[in-house]
């Protein structure tokens, strides 16, 4: 851990109670928060350097029944990545909006709307980015099977030829 | 007057790859914009989460057409994170010939990207036929032009020849006598410096605020490049400096770019002098291919491509498959935000060039 | 603002521009021009169909399912091989390599070809040849495998083993058996190819149960291995899973595909693995509750193929009653496979699982004797004889007859009695000749071997044979090569003349040189050079040239109804006789080893279940 990002840690201490810290390696941890402690958080490690929002995504636990949200801070002062992370429950999920921190995240929000039904409060603009006529699961949903979806909406090419005689016509096995 | 709107894309000479903007234009200036991907969705999260940790290898390059190798780089670096593994030093070296040859290529399709806007066609053509001696030397590398699928978890997939690596020492050495003629054909010409001086301008506030990375951020002033400030691979050993410019403007943007290819020509040089001898993988885990398993956790692993941070976040469960994949396309900032943000207040012709000099990138975005 | 940074245009720059008039063009006139594609490049298949055994590995490798296998109906059905190809459809393939990087023979590769054009999307599906796709002659190979692209791993995880000298100091196992890291790594090797499924004489389910222990679910693997492919009769189940994920003859082994490039996986030593670490079977799989059936059956001999039909019998819901001469159940298991290769506590293991599903075992009670087979039959709906093959053969050359010339199989008998504490401890020569040149006789040496450096800390046995070397004796190459660790000698490509015997006391053999065991059309018909002589000292000899069965039993009226094809009995391929209530198997049957004893057992019992589905006798 840089020193940089251990005392961003550090102060971290004083506006969260309890949190856990993984690190991954020198430049890189990881810290689980409980959901009520996310926004303060990001809000002080944004202004402790972490300013540059690199990604905000979600995994699906579904067999623990939780959605992790994931952003992902990254300093331009020592290259050190804090992956914030908490869970939330997958029935009716719902989150607040970081977009007053990072105007960006509107988008990723939106994504997370569309690819996982994650609804986040204070940010309206929840209109399908990506995909079209969608009328399925939101497809990064772990219970979302995309090859039974595309077998239900297109066909299957079949293929007439037998290609084992051409390839013994090939190989001089049998006169074509 | 009253607003008229524009769909501008999905295919438009001056767009990169397959995007739409619709943009309420009140004379010839923009006044509300709004970007419409999902163009060229091709659901790689979700296929990547289907596919076993070496098939996957397949398919990560599609992501993007111009730059793959960022792909196979980033993928490789985080499953080595997950997996513990230490990388032969031979194909650490060959990694970064590799990306630094993909980056050249890269600027040199983009000076045919700011010719075609531009109505300057001299520079695609020259940018895309020293573009084809690069493919050439990766076909001799990898195999193939394009997807080369040749950075794999744990090293390279092939030994680099001294064939090859005689290829590059002699594209280097033509490539450098090319750039002053690169440099009279765009960079003096007149019609360029007009046409693109004072236009799209992004300052650095803005630019951080938005998280703007590469260089449109450096084109404002400060030297921010994750090969210096968070250095994989063997960054940290050679020596590079990183060109940044003040304007914040698309001349700037675009003659950072040209100003990065000498410095790539410099790192491929040291690597070929300082890559030894020896293996060029290990087996990531234990068994066949089919049956690699990598430990669970989660790491995010950024490189710096020629757009900018691109980076993966990968979840392992401890399987044979990842558990979940999330790209961070270079652009996405600047392709949604930027173009709602800050696209408003230019005129209708300098949109592809804003659009192309941001490295408005729309595979990487839809994924 | 800017303006004023733009520089002035030089006047002669637009003449610089006429140099490039004079520049050769970078494009190239196609099709005038051929562009030939670099060494490695990865363009359509070729594939060696010679080569190719069918695996099926490229088609699981390939990440966009662009490869399908399929039948070639005039290619040989050999072990080791199928007859399929693969077939690839290029609207698919992506050009990765991958299958040819896995490939576990070699024989598929890539070539500089890439142009390939046909409105018609069928024009696209292809099965490679060696000529590739196009039919060319000369196909100029592209990106071909090499130890750095290789996806399979070659080399064995090693067994750990007690050390040459030091096991022959005692009848300890001395294989010890892999640790879970050991064993889940092994597995991790396996293709799931299936072509030791093919091999084995029982069909057990390998690939299944070796994913099993790579996904370190035990109990599903001793379910794989005791209960086989449940939604097909239980096929290729194995009740004996402890013997021979030891003594196993592991034919499995030279069919597996990782082979051809590499070692096989152990897939023996992975069986053993399974079962050296789930507790008694029974308490793993606790729902073998079949629905009783009032139908009784009798099984003569407690060997492989006795014990196996009994389990599969039980299994389906049968009272079955088992009855052994002997004093323990197993037979060859317990009394001939010597005890450092296979301890009574694996056998116990397998037996008692056998019990716990409510099989009866009799032991000390010998068909023919105490009880005649005639009343087996009246008092059972069916009968199940497996007696194995339980006399020696003898060389028959002069001094045979003396009391310290014995045969094989009675003397490992002894010796496991004896270690079992159940016997009296058996004549230890200071110095043993054994004539055979098969596993039985390696036992003998081996398990002497053992017993002299308990006596008197030396070891001094011989083994003698007609095959000329190594590689023509029938025993296990591992078997001759762990026995001369262990201090044993060999002189192979030698015939007995006589047993040397002075003032009544054996001191040796005489023995010829054989310059020939088969003739040419490979019968047994060895030939001699009775010039050259040799003389090895002996207090012993040991015969193990081969047994035979024993029919005593039989009554003569049964023993006219049967048919015997060199000494054993012609069965159906359910087992049955010629006479419809007796079934048989094991070594009066078929043979040579336990997997095919077990095969016996559970077509046997398929056999003897339609027969007494259908009414019986």
């Amino acid at each position: 851990m840089t020193n940089f990002m251990s005392n961003a840690l550090e102060k971290l201490n004083n506006v969260v109670k309890k949190f856990e810290v993984t690190e991954i390696d020198e430049r890189e941890v990881k810290i689980d928060l409980k959901p009520e402690s996310v926004l303060p958080a990001l809000s002080l490690l944004k202004s402790e350097g972490y300013y540059h929002l690199s990604l905000l995504s979600a995994v699906d636990w579904i067999d623990e029944g939780k959605f992790e949200l994931v952003y992902i801070l990254y300093s331009w002062n020592d290259g050190g990545k804090i992956i914030v992370s908490t869970k939330i429950s997958r029935k009716n999920p719902e989150f607040v909006t970081v977009k007053h921190l990072w105007p960006v995240a509107r988008y990723y929000e939106r994504e997370l709307f569309e690819f996982f039904g994650i609804k986040f409060e204070g940010n309206d603009d929840m209109k399908p980015l990506f995909l079209e006529n969608w009328d399925d699961l939101p497809p990064l949903r772990k219970d979302f099977d995309p090859l039974e979806y595309s077998k239900k909406k297109f066909p299957d090419r079949e293929y007439q030829k037998d290609v084992i005689h051409e390839a013994k016509i090939i190989r001089g096995d049998i006169n074509g | 007057m009253g607003e008229v709107k524009l769909f501008f894309g999905p295919n438009h000479p001056g767009m990169h790859g397959n995007f739409s903007v619709h943009m309420y234009v009140e004379g010839d200036t923009v006044v509300k914009a709004r970007p419409l991907p999902g163009f060229l969705h091709r659901g790689f999260e979700k296929l990547m989460e289907r596919r076993l940790w070496y098939q996957n290898l397949a398919l990560i390059p599609r992501i993007c057409v111009p730059e793959p190798d960022i792909n196979e780089v980033v993928y490789a670096l985080a499953v080595e994170k997950l997996a513990n593994v230490e990388v032969p030093e031979r194909a650490q070296w060959i990694r970064m010939i590799v990306l630094e040859l993909a980056r050249i290529a890269v600027h040199l399709m983009s000076m045919a990207g700011i010719g075609g806007p531009l109505g300057l066609y001299t520079g695609p053509y020259w940018g895309i036929a020293d573009r084809d001696r690069i493919l050439d030397i990766f076909e001799n590398l990898s195999g193939a032009r394009i997807y080369h699928m040749y950075i794999v978890p744990g090293g390279v997939r092939k030994d680099m020849t001294p064939k090859v690596q005689e290829m590059i020492v002699k594209f280097l050495d033509y490539l450098e006598g090319r750039l002053p003629e690169f440099e009279n054909l765009i960079f003096k010409n007149r019609i360029v410096q007009t046409r693109l001086r004072g236009i799209a301008l992004l300052d650095r506030e803005t630019a951080l605020e938005m998280g703007v990375t590469g260089i449109g951020l450096r084109a404002t002033g400060v030297p921010y490049d994750i090969r210096k400030v968070d250095p994989y691979l063997y960054y940290d050993k050679v020596d590079f400096e990183v060109p940044t410019a003040t304007e914040g403007d698309a001349f700037s943007r675009v003659y950072l770019k040209f100003r990065e290819i000498p410095q790539s020509i410099k790192i491929i040089r040291q690597c070929l002098e300082r890559m030894p001898e020896g293996k060029v993988n290990v087996p990531i885990s234990e068994g066949n291919a089919l049956r690699f398993r990598v430990p669970k956790g989660s790491v995010y692993v950024h490189v710096e491509a020629s757009r900018g941070e691109y980076g993966y976040y990968v979840v392992s469960d401890g399987g044979e498959k990842p558990y979940r994949i999330v790209v961070r396309g270079a652009s996405y900032p600047q392709t949604l935000y930027g173009i709602e943000k800050y696209l408003p207040g230019t005129r209708i012709e300098d949109v592809p060039i804003w659009l192309d000099t941001m490295g408005v990138c729309a595979p990487e975005v839809d994924r | 603002m800017a303006n004023n940074t733009i520089p002035k245009k030089e006047f002669f720059a637009p003449i610089k521009a006429w140099k490039y008039m004079f520049r050769k063009p970078v494009t190239i006139k196609v099709p005038y021009v051929k562009r030939e594609a670099a060494e490695r490049y990865r363009g359509f298949h070729v594939n060696d169909w010679n080569e190719c055994i069918g695996c099926a590995t490229c088609a699981k490798i390939c990440p966009t399912d662009a490869i399908k296998m399929v039948e070639v109906d005039d290619l040989p059905h050999e072990y080791g091989k199928k007859p399929q190809r693969p077939v690839i459809d290029y609207g698919r393939c992506s050009f990765c390599a991958m299958c040819v990087d896995i490939c576990t023979t070699g024989s598929l590769k890539m070539t500089r070809e890439y142009i390939h054009i046909s409105p018609k999307p069928e024009d696209f599906v292809f099965a490679p040849t060696e000529k590739g796709i196009h039919g060319v002659d000369e196909v100029p190979i592209g990106w071909v495998r090499d130890d750095d692209s290789d996806l399979l791993e070659l080399e064995r995880v090693e067994m750990e083993m007690i050390e040459g000298e030091e096991r022959a100091k005692s009848f300890i196992e001395y294989v010890k058996g892999y640790s879970k890291e050991k064993a889940m790594h092994e597995a991790a090797r396996c293709v799931e190819c299936a072509l030791c499924t093919d091999r084995c004489p029982q069909h057990m389910q390998i690939p299944e149960y070796i994913k099993a222990i790579w996904k370190d679910d035990l109990k599903d693997a001793l379910r794989w291995l005791l209960k086989g492919d449940e939604s097909n009769n239980m096929l290729g189940a194995n009740p004996f899973s402890a013997v021979c994920g030891r003594v196993c003859t592991h034919r499995c082994e030279e069919a597996c595909s990782i082979g051809n490039r590499g070692e096989a996986i152990a897939i023996r030593w992975l069986k053993r693995y399974i079962v050296d670490n789930v507790p008694e079977y029974e308490k793993v799989l606790d729902d073998i509750k079949p629905a009783k059936k009032d139908k009784k059956v009798a099984i003569v001999g407690s060997g492989p193929a006795g014990l196996s039909a009994a389990y599969f019998l039980a299994t389906m819901g049968y009272e079955v009653e088992v009855f052994e001469a002997l004093s323990k159940p197993g037979g060859v298991m317990r009394y001939g496979i010597p005890s450092y290769r296979l301890p009574d506590e694996a056998l116990d293991k397998d037996i008692s699982f056998i019990q716990a599903l409510g099989v009866k075992i009799h032991v000390g009670v010998s068909v023919g004797k105490e009880i005649p087979l005639q009343k087996l039959k009246e008092q059972f709906d069916a009968v199940f004889v497996s007696t194995g093959f339980t006399l020696g053969r003898s060389t028959n050359v002069p001094g045979t007859e003396h009391e310290d010339v014995i045969q094989a199989l009675p003397l490992l008998r002894e010796i496991r009695d004896y270690l079992r504490g159940e016997g009296p401890k058996p004549k230890i020569p200071k110095s043993l000749v054994v004539i055979g040149g098969g596993n039985v006789a390696m036992d003998v040496a081996r398990s002497m071997a053992r017993l002299q450096n308990m006596e008197y800390g030396s070891v001094d046995v011989k083994v003698t044979c007609l095959e000329r070397n190594y590689e023509e004796m029938p025993a296990d190459m591992e078997e001759i090569e762990e026995g001369l660790e262990e201090g044993v000698k060999f002189y192979p490509g030698w015939g007995p003349v006589r047993i040397i015997i002075d003032d009544d006391k054996v001191k040796g053999v005489e023995l010829k040189k054989c310059v020939e065991v088969f003739d040419e059309n490979k019968r047994f018909n060895p030939k001699f050079d009775e010039e050259q002589k040799l003389y090895l000292d002996a207090d012993m000899v040991v015969e193990a040239i081969g047994q035979a069965p024993d029919y005593s039993y039989l009554p003569e009226e049964l023993k006219e109804k049967l048919e015997f094809v060199r000494g054993r009995i012609l069965t159906n391929e359910y087992r049955q006789t010629s006479i419809e209530w007796l079934f048989a198997g094991g070594d009066i049957v078929n043979g040579p080893d336990i997997i095919h004893g077990v095969a016996d057992g559970y077509w046997a019992a398929r056999g003897i279940d339609e027969f007494l589905t259908k009414g019986g006798k």
